[in-house]
């Protein structure tokens, strides 16, 4: 079994699971949908159609959705010690990381599709790159759970409710802060500015997905 | 997958928690066979077959273990809403076996065919423990780390328990349990390892 075999063999485990008790998703969809419905009715409808304001509030809503779904996930991994089960087997502290990520980056796809068509729609956002948009909210997906799982992982998963929206948040400025004007790039239709932004998400999967894989098994202890 | 010799030890270990040694200075060589760990509540039970099996940082001393063990701790490992044959056959895969055979572990462990396939959540807690120790045969290893396996087991579920650990140790694995009671191993066992506040009082 390869160390890709296991990380799948996990990701597929938590797919599963949450398919089973689908709470956590249910709870992050209907949480941005909410989200866009009130957009236009604080800001208006006008503003609420800006280029800078819809992405930023749709990112914003995908980052506690990744906060979500991470903290359930773990929660769920904790209850009967199937944590420690999966942290017990030969190579199973690599795939942990790995597992987990690709699990609630495909929670979060359906969610990040869900409130992107809402927005679309319900805001009726004049759309200028679909493609570039698509690659952008892409990257930011791969982009935002990596920085999630590690925090609750160097915490050594204690006090996650407390500490993980308050630590996680701040790293996760960077990424939100490029996803939100990546976005808002390939809806005014600046091609360069939305692959400038997608390339600094990737760079930001790629770092913290690289901290992950190598802090993981030191820090599950 | 065939067992073989195999042999853990710890050699000065000593596990700190929180500032607080929860085990001191233990040095032990398993050998082929069965080995229990008694000792009272709180005396390092546990955290000595996490030791062993390498989920505990060592504070100071060394561990080596021939192989790569089956823990099976106090509580099930089964995750929740996935059936026991889904976390059985999760446990075979990772460790790049086929899904053969968890069927039949499952049966011989009195999970009926319906029960196998309902989320681990929907059964009693004596039938986790039960679909738990189902492992015992369908991740045949070498090493077996067992911490308090008679939990939640009725006396027919005891019974089979220890006829499983008796074949273990008749094969020549190494099989250590982690328990406060049930004497009647005393009978099977090679050695009995007594603990008492983190330290090795008899071997």
């Amino acid at each position: 079994m390869t160390g890709l075999g296991r990380i799948g063999l996990v990701a597929v485990r938590e797919l599963r699971a949450e398919r089973r008790e689908p709470d956590g998703i249910v709870a992050a969809v209907t949480f941005i949908a909410v989200l866009v419905l009130l957009e236009s009715l604080v800001v208006g409808p006008v503003v609420a159609r800006d280029a800078d304001i819809a992405p930023a509030l749709f990112w914003i809503a995908l980052a506690f959705a990744t906060i979500l779904a991470t903290m359930r996930s773990f929660d769920r991994e904790l209850e009967d010690d199937a944590l420690e089960g999966l942290v017990a087997l030969p190579g199973g502290r690599d795939a942990l990381f790995g597992g987990k990520v690709v699990a609630i980056a495909v929670v979060l796809a359906i969610v990040a599709l869900v409130g992107g068509l809402l927005s679309l729609v319900l805001l009726d956002l004049p759309l200028a790159l679909p493609l570039h948009l698509v690659v952008v909210v892409v990257l930011g997906v791969v982009a935002l759970p990596p920085v999630v799982v590690d925090v609750v992982l160097a915490l050594r998963l204690r006090a996650r409710a407390a500490l993980v929206p308050i630590l996680a948040l701040p790293v996760l400025v960077p990424q939100l802060v490029a996803a939100s004007r990546g976005a808002s790039a390939a809806i005014a239709g600046d091609a360069v500015g939305a692959l400038s932004w997608a390339g600094l998400l990737f760079a930001f999967a790629v770092v913290y997905g690289v901290i992950g894989l190598t802090i993981v098994p030191a820090a599950i202890e | 997958m065939r067992p073989v010799q195999a042999s853990a030890s710890l050699r000065d270990v000593t596990v700190v928690f929180d500032d607080r040694p929860v085990l001191r200075d233990v040095t032990i060589d398993f050998a082929p066979g069965l080995t229990l760990i008694r000792g009272p509540n709180g005396a390092g039970k546990t955290t000595l077959l996490r030791a062993i099996a390498g989920l505990v940082p060592l504070a100071r001393g060394a561990r080596a273990i021939a192989a790569d063990p089956l823990f099976i701790g106090q509580r099930t490992m089964l995750l929740r809403a996935l059936s026991a044959r889904e976390n059985l056959t999760f446990y075979r895969r990772f460790r790049g076996l086929s899904a053969d055979g968890v069927e039949a572990a499952l049966a011989a462990w009195g999970i009926s065919a319906r029960d196998r396939d309902r989320p681990v959540e929907q059964l009693s807690a004596g039938e986790r423990r039960r679909a738990s120790l189902a492992r015992i045969r369908t991740e045949p290893l070498a090493i077996m780390l067992l911490d308090e396996p008679f939990t939640e087991l009725d006396d027919a579920a005891s019974s089979e328990l220890r006829t499983a650990i008796g074949a273990a140790r008749d094969e020549g694995r190494t099989v250590i349990v982690a328990t406060h009671a049930h004497p009647e191993l005393d009978a099977l066992a090679g050695a009995t390892v007594r603990l008492r506040e983190g330290r090795v009082i008899v071997e």
